[in-house]
């Protein structure tokens, strides 16, 4: 026993009037939302292969589609920059990546959901913290990638500072919804293979974009398609802060990443009051 | 007022009636065995008592408080130590407790006194700044039961601390339950289907069989309700129906008292007063009648004959029988008769 115990000289769990007592008290939702966030944090720095692993597709795709399509994106098509064109995409992309729904899928299926739900912490923090973590991942991914950029000569035509913080403030709104559907469906089936699985329903939404060309450039059912997705209009708004600033195309971009982000968060929810009845 | 209280509680799990009306109570300051082979409804009631689970009905209170309409209030006044240690392996010992604590409201000095204090008492001070992920099985047992002691809660839930656990961890972590009580005047609910456990720590014992309390009662009194020796003959199979006949008949011809007999895994066990005197008179009879026996045995009844007597089963014999997981997420359906009923 420490003898710095707060009741020293009492005996320990007793009150004054020798009735037994507890410390719990509430703690309150923001603390609680810190604590969870801080230690989904420290997860993942705690696996830095994860973290370089989740870079190494978007970093391949990337130089890929600048060596195949830059030099004919440039001379034919009139794209100033195709590196420039292209960084949102993989910025995007890596965002895309995340998987929160997999630190928390890991905790269902040892027991760690339920040594922390017996605790009186708000149960949303548990849900809360843990995408609070993965957009610290998210937020990661895309500063390694924008540093990466600057590095083959991606500049921002306006302002620089404020063309990154648009971006990456766009990128994790954008985040927020890829990470929700993982997150939800980790809460929905508690299913570790199904939660890993949850990235083969983002290609459609990551593809039937102008990824690597224009929208203008594309014609018939792609480009209805194109122009029925959403992610469209994220990426649209994300060369916006590249290319030039566009007040329009930037509200739209964010507009749709809100969307997409509070449909996706409404899943989560859903998913999360379904797990909490079912205990 | 009752420490815990549990009242016709009720949970189904589609078809399967995991838990059939269990009623309990429990008082302040004192250690209750909950006792029953797997699959019987331990771990459910516990999910149930401790808010992880709603009951499908009935109803079931902590220190007064609802655990369906109170769950945050309950939740602070409970610890809890589940049959499955879930612990995050990559937060090293003490990043775990005091995240756990920070949950429990703790904060600055109160909650690294309480981190070093719970750590001391499970014997893990050397280890707390090491990853979980290198920690032996018992010690990751002993850090869950830190975790549960953190913020020095009424009423503590052990479920089956010490299954799977080494003899030597077994014995600590029951020094540490008298601890406990004996320190912190805690209430504790504890689930084992280890009968010397119940027998040892229990003040009283419930003994769980299919989702209903077949007995109640301190062990003393439970051991005494079977008001007899036990006789253990073990018999092969073969001569299984010779050996019941032949002690069938010993007791027609009142060389031995109409004591209860019921069949075991491995023969026959026979309740009998005198035990020493009938034993002769048993093993006579049974040579006389050409029946084939191996080892006799004469006994004080312990909790596992009190389980025989109420379920007319072992405890091994049922373990064998639900070999399903009782996580109260997916319980097996309640297992088939016994042999030698």
């Amino acid at each position: 026993m420490s003898a710095a115990a707060p009741d020293a000289g009492r005996l320990p769990g007793r009150g004054r009037s020798g009735e037994p007592q507890t410390l719990a008290a509430p703690a309150g939702l923001v603390s609680d939302i810190v604590a969870i966030t801080g230690r989904a944090i420290r997860g993942i720095l705690r696996e830095p292969e994860l973290f370089i692993f989740a870079l190494i597709i978007p970093v391949f795709f990337f130089v890929v589609q600048i060596g195949a399509l830059g030099d004919v994106a440039e001379q034919q098509l009139g794209i100033a920059n195709y590196a420039t064109f292209q960084l949102p995409i993989s910025i995007l992309f890596a965002a895309a990546s995340t998987s929160g729904g997999n630190a928390l899928v890991l905790d269902i299926a040892g027991g760690y959901w339920d040594k922390l739900s017996l605790t009186p912490a708000h149960r949303s923090s548990l849900v809360i913290g843990n995408l609070f973590g993965e957009m610290f991942a998210v937020l990661g991914y895309s500063v390694v990638l924008l540093l990466f950029g600057f590095v083959i000569g991606v500049r921002f035509a306006e302002n620089t500072l404020l063309g990154s913080v648009g971006l990456l403030a766009l990128t994790l709104l954008f985040g927020i919804g890829f990470a929700s559907v993982s997150i939800a469906i980790a809460l929905a089936t508690g299913s570790v293979r199904a939660t890993q699985s949850a990235f083969i329903i983002f290609f459609p939404l990551l593809f039937l974009t102008p990824s690597a060309l224009p929208r203008e450039m594309m014609t018939g059912w792609f480009e209805t398609a194109v122009s029925i997705n959403p992610m469209t209009y994220v990426i649209e708004a994300a060369r916006s802060f590249l290319f030039a600033f566009n007040g329009a195309i930037i509200a739209k971009g964010f507009l749709a990443a809100a969307l997409f982000s509070a449909l996706t968060f409404s899943l989560t929810a859903l998913a999360f009051r379904r797990r909490v009845h079912m205990g | 007022m009752s420490a815990i209280q549990a009242t016709d509680l009720v949970r189904r799990f589609g078809e399967v009636e995991a838990v059939r009306g269990v009623s309990l109570e429990v008082a302040e300051g004192e250690i209750y065995g909950f006792l029953g082979p797997n699959g019987a409804g331990k771990s459910t009631i516990v999910r149930i008592l401790t808010t992880l689970l709603q009951p499908t009905s009935g109803s079931g209170s902590v220190l007064g408080h609802d655990v369906v309409r109170e769950p945050t209030t309950v939740r602070r006044l409970i610890g809890v130590a589940l049959q499955e240690a879930g612990l995050d392996p990559k937060q090293t010992g003490r990043e775990l407790l005091t995240l756990q604590g920070k949950l429990y409201g703790l904060k600055g000095k109160v909650l690294s006194d309480q981190v070093s204090e719970v750590t001391e008492l499970v014997g893990l001070t050397d280890a707390v700044n090491r990853r979980i992920q290198t920690y032996s099985g018992g010690m990751k047992r002993r850090l869950d039961l830190a975790s549960a002691l953190l913020h020095r809660p009424r009423v503590l839930f052990l479920d089956e601390p010490t299954t799977g656990l080494d003899p030597l961890s077994r014995a600590l972590i029951w020094d540490r339950i008298r601890e406990l009580r004996e320190r912190f005047g805690a209430t504790i609910f504890l689930t084992t289907q280890y009968l010397e456990e119940a027998d040892e720590l229990a003040d009283r014992v419930a003994i769980i069989d299919h989702g209903q309390i077949v007995r109640q009662g301190t062990p003393v009194a439970l051991k005494a309700e079977v008001g007899a020796d036990v006789i253990d003959v073990a018999v092969e199979e073969r001569e299984v129906g010779a050996a019941r006949a032949a002690i069938t008949e010993l007791q027609a011809r009142g060389e031995l008292p109409e004591g209860e007999l019921r069949g075991t895994q491995d023969g026959y066990t026979l309740f009998v007063p005198d035990g020493p005197e009938n034993l002769a008179v048993l093993i006579r009879g049974l040579d006389k009648a050409g029946v084939r026996f191996g080892a006799v045995s004469v006994s004080r009844p312990t909790l596992d004959d009190v389980f025989l007597a109420a379920t007319g089963g072992r405890m091994a014999a049922a373990e064998q029988e639900d070999q399903g997981e009782d996580q109260g997420r997916e319980p097996e359906p309640a297992g088939a008769g016994r042999r030698g009923q």
